[in-house]
């Protein structure tokens, strides 16, 4: 119980499942962890593995179709599922904020970058007109746009996607927030953008405290930015680990093939490492480990039946064979 | 944009030119015995018929007689209407007014009921209020205006009182034709506000309504119809979603997010649909007794009236090209992303 209390957000055995037009079909099949201040989770897996919608899951965002069939999200200690609407409207935003994948189209076209600034601001603040246009002022300063004074009056189409997803990030950190969620904040943006972005991040996240999220496929961005690794597939938590450890030890042959299909640019490789196969269909049910098709460990034991998510030491694996080297 | 303006307005005398050219064509397919007949009311005056050709040059080439009636035109001189028994600019001048106060009633109420209904009909898609929008803006859309239109004149009128046919009542008539009521615009509703008479402004804007509603129920549907598509499609998009994320309260969400954003193809719409009512709103101002242009372009048409075809046609050319300029003026005013420069 001390564990969960110190926790800012802790996420209880989440399911989270969709309308198909062959039923319902579970996407995120018991996720739980728990993030404490000022730490850095990563969620790591492939796309369709249900990263996006465990985050979208935090604020209650899920797209129409998609709906949280089972589980808890407990924000220190209260569950943000069952909040009256108005008490998870201040939270959004106020205590837990995100910054999405696609900077061009997450901003409103017609409306100035400076009113969605201060309009986010009064959501949550009483405060004069003036006194909330003059802290978006400071913080477009602080996320590095130039000449924020003229700027703020202008739309999202004049500026560029890094510019655009650094006003993301002044919108999403404006309130001090408790806990950031960002979903590839990234992805979208040049290699050389996707750095300053990425170090921006993290020094706000470093100076005011923050517990963040970060939702990605990039190992890369993980090593850099987190404290601790959480590794989906199909829908499953398959491994879980301080980023050292995962790094240096992992432990689940997926993630071990993800670390192995990591590129370097000292060896010579005649071809590109990969996991054989591909990830289990969205919703597909299998009786075993969801990896066992692609895994090269996997007995008739893994095809049949679910590991169960082991801990040791704070390293936690879903794996029959976690303890053979391969 | 002001260069963009001065060139559209450049276009207009050339659509004004095209169209009444081709419709001065259209009248010389009548003989110019045909068209002399229209001048002469009394069988006994029939000798008089190859004075009357010789006076107004009929038989001229097509160029000529119509270089003729724009040379009166561009003096300012649109010719008599018979049908209407005043001169033609006076007949604009005296119904144009009352035509466009109730295209512009009109189309205020299609656009508060199409944005209203149709925001409602999109966020509670699929459900009750949903679905009662839609059958009661298609069944709206299917009853024939004629239909409807007396409907209520029985109902309004007939039964309850509330409301009558006509312009004005004829306290009113009286009042405006008095010596110290001022027409500073010949707008009634806008006059009588200048004069400070509030007894006429309501009295007004009762013989209005009735009209006005008859020709929003007839055409709001389609308006509930885009709204709806347009915001549905606005609704899932991204930054919707991060109006949420960022703690907005859910009427912010939609009217001020989704709401701006999915009005911009209503505003092509609405502009088309007041075009329209300005020069076609003549069933309604027939069943109200409502003295609108269209009735005056009707009857000219009915009853050969040359002249007053030609000015009701030019008139509706100007509209029509002020109208499409309005538009793309308000387009500029909710999207930032459009500039009128070329």
């Amino acid at each position: 119980m001390d564990a969960r209390e110190e926790a800012v957000l802790s996420v209880e055995n989440l399911k989270v499942a969709f309308d198909t037009d062959l039923g319902q079909a579970e996407i995120l099949r018991g996720l739980s962890y728990r993030l404490q201040k000022g730490k850095v989770l990563a969620v790591v897996g492939e796309s369709g593995c249900g990263k996006t919608l465990h985050a979208l899951s935090i604020l209650k965002l899920l797209p129409p179709g998609g709906k949280i069939s089972q589980g808890r999200i407990l924000f220190k200690g209260k569950d943000i599922l069952s909040l009256p609407p108005e008490e998870l409207r201040q939270l959004r935003g106020g205590k837990i904020s995100m910054i999405f994948q696609d900077p061009m189209t997450s901003l409103n076209p017609i409306r100035t970058i400076g009113k969605q600034l201060t309009e986010t601001i009064l959501a949550h603040r009483k405060m004069s007109k003036l006194r909330a246009q003059a802290k978006a002022l400071s913080l477009l300063k602080q996320v590095g746009i130039a000449n924020a004074r003229e700027r703020i009056k202008q739309y999202p189409f004049e500026f560029s996607g890094g510019q655009r997803q650094r006003i993301m990030i002044a919108m999403a950190l404006c309130l001090h927030p408790e806990i950031l969620i960002a979903d590839e904040p990234t992805t979208a943006l040049d290699v050389t953008i996707q750095a300053q972005i990425l170090k921006l991040i993290k020094k706000l996240q470093a100076k005011n405290e923050m517990a963040a999220i970060f939702i990605t496929h990039n190992l890369a961005i993980v090593a850099d930015v987190a404290d601790e690794v959480l590794v989906l597939y199909g829908g499953y938590c398959v491994e879980k680990a301080p980023v050292q450890a995962l790094f240096a030890s992992p432990l689940h042959p997926y993630t071990q093939g993800l670390l192995g299909s990591l590129v370097s640019v000292n060896k010579k490789q005649e071809k590109l490492p990969a996991i054989e196969g591909y990830p289990p269909v969205a919703g597909q049910e299998l009786p075993g480990c969801p990896f066992a098709p692609r895994c090269p460990r996997a007995t008739q034991q893994c095809l049949a039946q679910l590991p169960a998510l082991q801990e040791n030491n704070g390293h936690a694996v879903r794996c029959w064979h976690w303890e053979k080297k391969v | 944009m002001i260069r963009y303006i001065l060139r559209r307005l450049l276009l207009l005398p050339l659509v004004v030119l095209g169209v009444t050219f081709l419709l001065f064509l259209l009248t010389q397919r009548l003989s110019p015995e045909m068209r002399a007949s229209l001048y002469i009311k009394d069988p006994r005056q029939m000798g008089a018929m190859e004075e009357v050709i010789r006076k107004y040059g009929l038989r001229d080439h097509v160029f000529k007689q119509y270089g003729r009636w724009l040379g009166q035109t561009i003096k300012g001189d649109l010719g008599y209407s018979h049908s209407a028994n005043m001169p033609v600019a006076q007949a604009i001048k005296e119904y144009l007014p009352a035509t466009i106060q109730l295209a512009c009633a009109t189309i205020l109420l299609v656009l508060f009921f199409g944005i209203w209904l149709g925001t409602l009909s999109a966020v509670k898609k699929d459900k009750w209020q949903d679905i009662a929008v839609r059958l009661f803006s298609v069944g709206g859309f299917s009853l024939p205006i004629f239909v409807l239109g007396l409907l209520l004149l029985m109902v309004f009128y007939g039964k309850l009182g509330w409301f009558a046919p006509g312009g004005y009542s004829v306290m009113t008539d009286i009042t405006i034709h008095g010596a110290s009521f001022h027409h500073y615009t010949g707008f009634l509703l806008i006059d009588a506000l200048l004069n400070g008479n509030m007894r006429v402004f309501l009295d007004v804007l009762r013989h209005l309504f009735l009209p006005a509603v008859t020709l929003c129920i007839g055409s709001f549907a389609l308006m509930v119809r885009v709204m709806r598509s347009s915001m549905l499609e606005e609704l899932n998009k991204d930054y919707v979603r991060t109006a949420r994320a960022k703690g907005l309260p859910e009427t912010a969400v939609i009217y001020r997010h989704g709401g701006k954003n999915a009005v911009i193809p209503v505003i092509t719409l609405a502009s088309i649909q007041f075009i329209r009512l300005l020069g076609g709103t003549v069933i309604v101002e027939t069943i109200f007794d409502y003295p609108g242009i269209g009735r005056f372009g009707v009857t000219a048409a009915q009853q050969l009236d040359i002249a007053g075809i030609m000015g009701f046609s030019l008139m509706v050319a100007v509209l029509f090209v002020l109208g499409n300029l309005l538009c793309d003026i308000l387009y500029t005013a909710v999207d930032p992303r459009i500039k009128l420069s070329e």
